[in-house]
């Protein structure tokens, strides 16, 4: 009996032990292989937020460019290797605001989105948000009023085909001459989106005369100097949505101002050696209308003073741009 | 007793090496995080520099550095150098727009080396836009016009002279 008993509590002790061991290896190694596989899905997020950001600043780059001195436009392509969401954003704070790119890429067929925001202070980029594809066009036209104030650039995916209908002529002519795949002129498809020049029932509506284009039932301002007659707010509307435009339109307002006081007091320095002056009042009226402006409609009030600057300007014995 | 003891000595053994290999672990993945972090840097240094190589050629015909139609027709790579002093003075609003470090313009022909203010303006040849005081890469060059308006005998006339145009990107590294 008590032999038997013995062998009873051997056993039980060895199957203890073993089942222990095995228990404490088991925890450990699920705790490592919980912590490899952690650490591994971690790094391939990280990996790929900084290929998103890596490439949302490329494109940044690639816009420097695309900086006009005489052209009155230029257009170039960029190929991403994998099918790509461009996130255009926009904040319109601070001194400039700020032009914000965020990148989705698609994965095994599923975007991943990341939260890396690369953003440019002296970028203005329209386009809808959110454009996808793996070849994008590029291209830029300079906005004056009545000075050079920046360089804006639209982005339109290939996928995306606008047809511009009834367009007059100087902006057919452009639009031909930029040789740009996806903006056409004529023989337009079913799913192109239909830009219209005098009504109808299209995508976008632009009426040139009142200086508004009509997008989703909204209407975005545009207005400008005789070098461009505006055109370059034009495609700005045409190409983004009405939060982006809005946005980016005060950013510009907002580099405007800087600039009216810039030139503000570039006339008091070149006062000194004889030249006129006659501007600064005005170009100070200019930098609070611009620091005010609220919404695109306001353009028509800034027009005037624009233009009034304008011809002081073209009158002076020292031109200040 | 003596099997109690063997069995704590296992259970010690095992979480000695379980506490070695997890150091084993954590050093070989700072090791490689050093590696990545510092890729990480270099690509941004790199792509700072891109940026500053490929700005170099555009900034003087962005509207705070053009000449415009200012001096007649207009012109390219042509820096109007009154406006530059305009933007001198205001450059406290301009500190990140440009996303460089330092920006520099410098008279070569005729040399002059002076730094210039408000006060000896415009007989002085190196004017300091911007300066972040950072670690930067090596200066990217252009050559420029660098124009202003001046006066002889009561005649204003447009006074151009070659300058050198220089942007240094930060260094992440």
């Amino acid at each position: 009996m008590c032999g038997l008993r013995d062998k009873m509590t051997k056993k039980k002790k060895g199957a203890l032990e073993m089942s222990f061991g095995w228990l404490f290896a088991l925890v450990a190694g699920a705790v490592i292989l919980f912590f490899a596989i952690y650490i591994s899905t971690r790094l391939i997020n990280t990996e790929k937020e900084t290929l998103s950001a890596q490439t949302g600043k490329e494109i940044g780059i690639l816009l420097n460019p695309l900086e006009t001195s005489f052209q009155s436009a230029q257009t170039t392509s960029i190929t991403i290797p994998v099918e790509t969401r461009i996130n255009n954003k926009c904040d319109d704070t601070g001194t400039f605001g700020k032009q914000i790119i965020q990148l989705d890429q698609k994965n095994l067929n599923k975007w991943t989105k990341t939260d890396i925001n690369v953003f440019f202070e002296n970028k203005y980029i329209f386009s809808t948000d959110g454009i996808e594809g793996k070849q994008f066009y590029i291209f830029s036209k300079p906005f004056s009023f009545p000075f050079k104030v920046a360089d804006l650039f639209y982005i339109t995916s290939a996928n995306d085909i606008y047809c511009f209908i009834n367009a007059p002529n100087e902006i057919a002519t452009e639009i031909n001459d930029l040789n740009q795949s996806n903006l056409i002129t004529k023989n337009c498809s079913s799913n192109a989106i239909k830009v219209c020049f005098s009504g109808g029932n299209c995508d976008i509506n632009v009426n040139d005369y009142a200086g508004y284009v009509e997008k989703n039932g909204k209407e975005m301002y545009f207005a400008g100097t005789e070098d461009d007659y505006g055109n370059a707010l034009m495609y700005a509307a045409i190409f983004s949505n009405y939060d982006i435009y809005e946005c980016q339109l005060k950013r510009l307002m907002l580099r405007e101002r800087e600039l009216s006081l810039l030139y503000a007091s570039n006339e008091l320095i070149t006062e000194t050696r004889g030249c006129d002056y006659n501007i600064g009042g005005n170009l100070n009226e200019l930098s609070d209308l611009a620091a005010k402006l609220n919404s695109s409609e306001e353009l028509k009030i800034m027009k005037v003073q624009v233009d009034i600057i304008n011809e002081e300007n073209s009158a002076r014995k020292c031109k200040l741009w | 007793m003596k099997k109690d003891k063997h069995g704590q000595l296992k259970i010690q053994q095992m979480t000695f090496m379980l506490i070695a290999v997890t150091f084993l672990f954590i050093l070989v993945g700072l090791f490689f995080l050093s590696i990545r972090l510092y890729n990480v840097k270099q690509t941004a240094t790199t792509l700072e520099q891109q940026n500053a190589m490929l700005l170099v050629s555009k900034l003087a015909n962005s509207p705070e550095f053009s000449c415009g139609n200012a001096f007649g027709t207009s012109r390219t790579n042509c820096l109007d150098f009154d406006k530059l002093m305009a933007l001198w003075n205001r450059i406290d609003n301009y500190s990140d727009f440009w996303g460089v470090a330092k920006i520099e313009v410098r008279k070569i022909y005729p040399d002059e080396s002076t730094l210039c203010d408000n006060f000896n303006y415009p007989n002085c040849g190196d004017i300091k836009i911007l300066d972040k005081n950072v670690n930067t890469q090596p200066a990217v060059s252009n050559f420029v016009s660098l124009c202003r308006k001046d006066t002889n005998r009561n005649e204003i006339y447009d006074k151009c002279e070659l300058a050198l145009l220089m942007i240094s990107s930060e260094s992440k590294k």
